[in-house]
């Protein structure tokens, strides 16, 4: 090793204590080491691209012939699966954001930004931003196959601009839940509860049928689940029966706009339990 | 070692600091250290001593349960990004991510700090020259060696110039040449002004980097002073004389008495005295010796070591200890 000088003359500032550093420079280098994920990681795209294609593929074969019934908003099936499949891509790249901060914590690399002087929401919103940016390559690739198999952009470029607002969103609180998860349990071993809560919140929507042809307790839980109002905001880019318009744009919004809430929260708050 | 400025508040003072984990286990118990502001102070301690909750105390990682700690002249809970900035930290497992450059790390590291892309660029660059990684400073940290990790992670606690660097036990897994490396850095660092709060289970790292060394056990600290202080408050060195063979051992005995308080000694071949005096001993007793006209095979002087003042104040040994030099030993020709 060289010795070269580094004298307390040379220190920058008078160290007084003051404000955190700028949150731009944070976010900007959370969201590069983010995509080290993707990038550097040989096949790490393969698994959060295929599982949804597959399911698209597999299940507007298998439940293709549901457009039949009386009150299905569309005659393409293909085209009712595409914005789930693109939400399922979105909210399992967002889990994967708590996995990795669990990884994080358990290699300790999680103590070397706490103990940095960078305001605690970035240390949830940079691991957000990743996967959010993660979650555009499932979603698109989705759209692009959806599409060329058959699928419907019925809402034109301000439907494709709902999926993916309600895309990004839906990867939002997936990684908030996930991250809130992972700073109370601390272990990567609570990875299938943060993969498990984004299946059930979609399978216990409207992801297969519209509402009205749920039955029993189903339609129940699916009415007030907001996937449900997150799912026909992403569906006013391929289901002809579902327009563009406000009144199918707020309920979505507002829903995403609640989940970030509570969840952004509750991973807040278990950050600051972190060192109690 | 630069030694420390009396008159600067100090770097780090500790007063009743508790912590208490599910269950009452106290694992820092009624804590009171002061470090002064340029010093190296070794934080000496077995494994479950309470170190490292005491260093993720000071560095804010952990809340304490009752007591006051205050670093860089901030409070660690009140204060605590006013702490975050002035403190360097080095953790006790080197964690870095494998998926990132040496140098990539170094900037992300400035971008943490508040630096701008130049100057995290160029800072990075001055950090990998510092620590001998230039080289290295594009290859992904997951080709690392064990030494090369850690000297990075040194250099990473470094990048914002901190006041304060809490090193928890940085050599551990580190072999002999990477340690004197990393030693060689810290003793720089420390002559360029920064004070370094070292915690360490090797006695020889604290003998050979700390100004003042603390002692903690159960929570508490047990014994704090510079090393010498600590060994003088055990014992005097021991001077060991080997006879060649047929020698008169009882000559010899009476000749060394002469020089020093005779100690006790098994071996019928050996003779032992007190050495208040540490090696300027060793010609007196020789001269003694030779003028008696008894042979000498080997002379070697034994001084307390850090693991007899551990021993002397908590009863049992420390981890580790193998590792610290127990004796200068000079072989005198026969």
């Amino acid at each position: 090793m060289s010795t070269s000088t580094d004298s307390p003359a040379g220190r920058s500032g008078s160290r007084s204590g003051g404000t955190n550093s700028p949150a731009g420079g944070v976010a900007w280098a959370f969201w590069l080491r983010s995509l080290n994920e993707v990038t550097r990681v040989r096949g790490a795209l393969i698994g959060t691209s295929i599982a949804p294609l597959v399911f698209l593929l597999g299940t507007s074969g298998q439940f293709g012939r549901l457009v039949g019934l009386p009150g299905f908003p569309t005659d393409s099936y293909l085209s009712w699966i595409i914005p789930l499949c693109c939400l399922q891509g979105a909210g399992f790249a967002g889990a994967a954001a708590g996995a990795n901060l669990a990884r994080d914590i358990e290699q300790g690399w999680f103590d070397r930004l706490l103990v940095a002087p960078v305001a605690r929401p970035l240390l949830v919103l940079g691991p957000v931003l990743g996967a959010i940016t993660r979650s555009m390559v499932p979603v698109t690739l989705v759209l692009i196959v959806g599409v060329l198999i058959g699928g419907e952009v019925t809402g034109g470029v301000l439907g494709i601009v709902a999926l993916y607002v309600a895309s990004a969103g839906f990867c939002t609180v997936a990684a908030m839940w996930a991250i809130a998860i992972a700073v109370h349990f601390r272990t990567q071993q609570a990875g299938p509860l943060m993969q498990m809560s984004v299946f059930l919140g979609v399978f216990l929507s409207t992801a297969y049928t519209p509402q009205p042809l749920l039955k029993g307790w189903l339609e129940d839980v699916a009415r007030v689940n907001p996937v449900s109002h997150i799912l026909e905001l992403a569906r006013q880019s391929t289901v002809s029966g579902i327009d563009l318009s406000l009144a199918h744009t707020w309920p979505g919004l507002v829903a995403l706009a609640a989940l970030v809430a509570v969840f952004g929260a509750l991973a807040m708050i278990g950050l600051r339990r972190m060192g109690r | 070692m630069s030694g420390p400025a009396s008159s600067s508040p100090p770097a780090v003072s500790v007063h009743g600091l508790e912590r208490a984990f599910k269950g009452g286990i106290k694992a820092v118990d009624g804590l009171d250290l002061e470090v002064r502001e340029g010093e190296v102070y070794g934080f000496l301690g077995p494994n479950g001593a309470g170190k490292t909750t005491t260093v993720r105390i000071l560095v804010t990682l952990l809340k304490p349960t009752a007591g006051e700690a205050r670093v860089a002249g901030f409070d660690v809970v009140s204060q605590a990004d006013a702490v975050r900035r002035n403190i360097g930290v080095a953790l006790q497992e080197a964690a870095i991510d494998p998926l990132m450059t040496g140098r990539e790390l170094l900037r992300m590291q400035g971008a943490l700090h508040g630096m701008k892309g130049a100057q995290a660029r160029s800072r990075a660059e001055e950090l990998l020259d510092r620590v001998g990684l230039t080289d290295a400073g594009g290859r992904r940290v997951g080709q690392y060696s064990g030494g090369m990790r850690r000297r990075l992670d040194l250099a990473m606690a470094l990048v914002h110039r901190p006041k304060v660097l809490f090193l928890d036990e940085p050599t551990t897994g580190l072999d002999p040449t990477s340690r004197s490396a990393l030693w060689r850095e810290v003793r720089s660092l420390n002559d360029d002004g920064t004070t370094v709060f070292l915690t360490t289970q090797y006695l020889e790292e604290a003998e050979q980097l700390a100004d003042r060394v603390g002692i903690i056990a159960g929570g508490s600290l047990v014994a704090e002073g510079t090393p010498a202080e600590l060994k003088a408050h055990v014992g005097e060195p021991t001077l060991h004389v080997d006879l060649a063979p047929e020698s008169d051992v009882a000559a010899a005995r009476v000749a060394l008495s002469a020089v020093g308080p005779l100690v006790d000694c098994q071996d019928d071949a050996r003779v032992a005295i007190r050495a208040a005096r540490g090696k300027a001993t060793v010609p007196l007793a020789i001269r003694a010796l030779d003028e008696a006209g008894i042979a000498v095979e080997s002379v070697e002087v034994e001084s307390p070591t850090l693991d007899d003042v551990f021993a002397a104040v908590t009863g049992s040994t420390l981890e580790g200890a193998t590792q610290g030099a127990s004796a200068d030993q000079a072989e005198v020709p026969a």
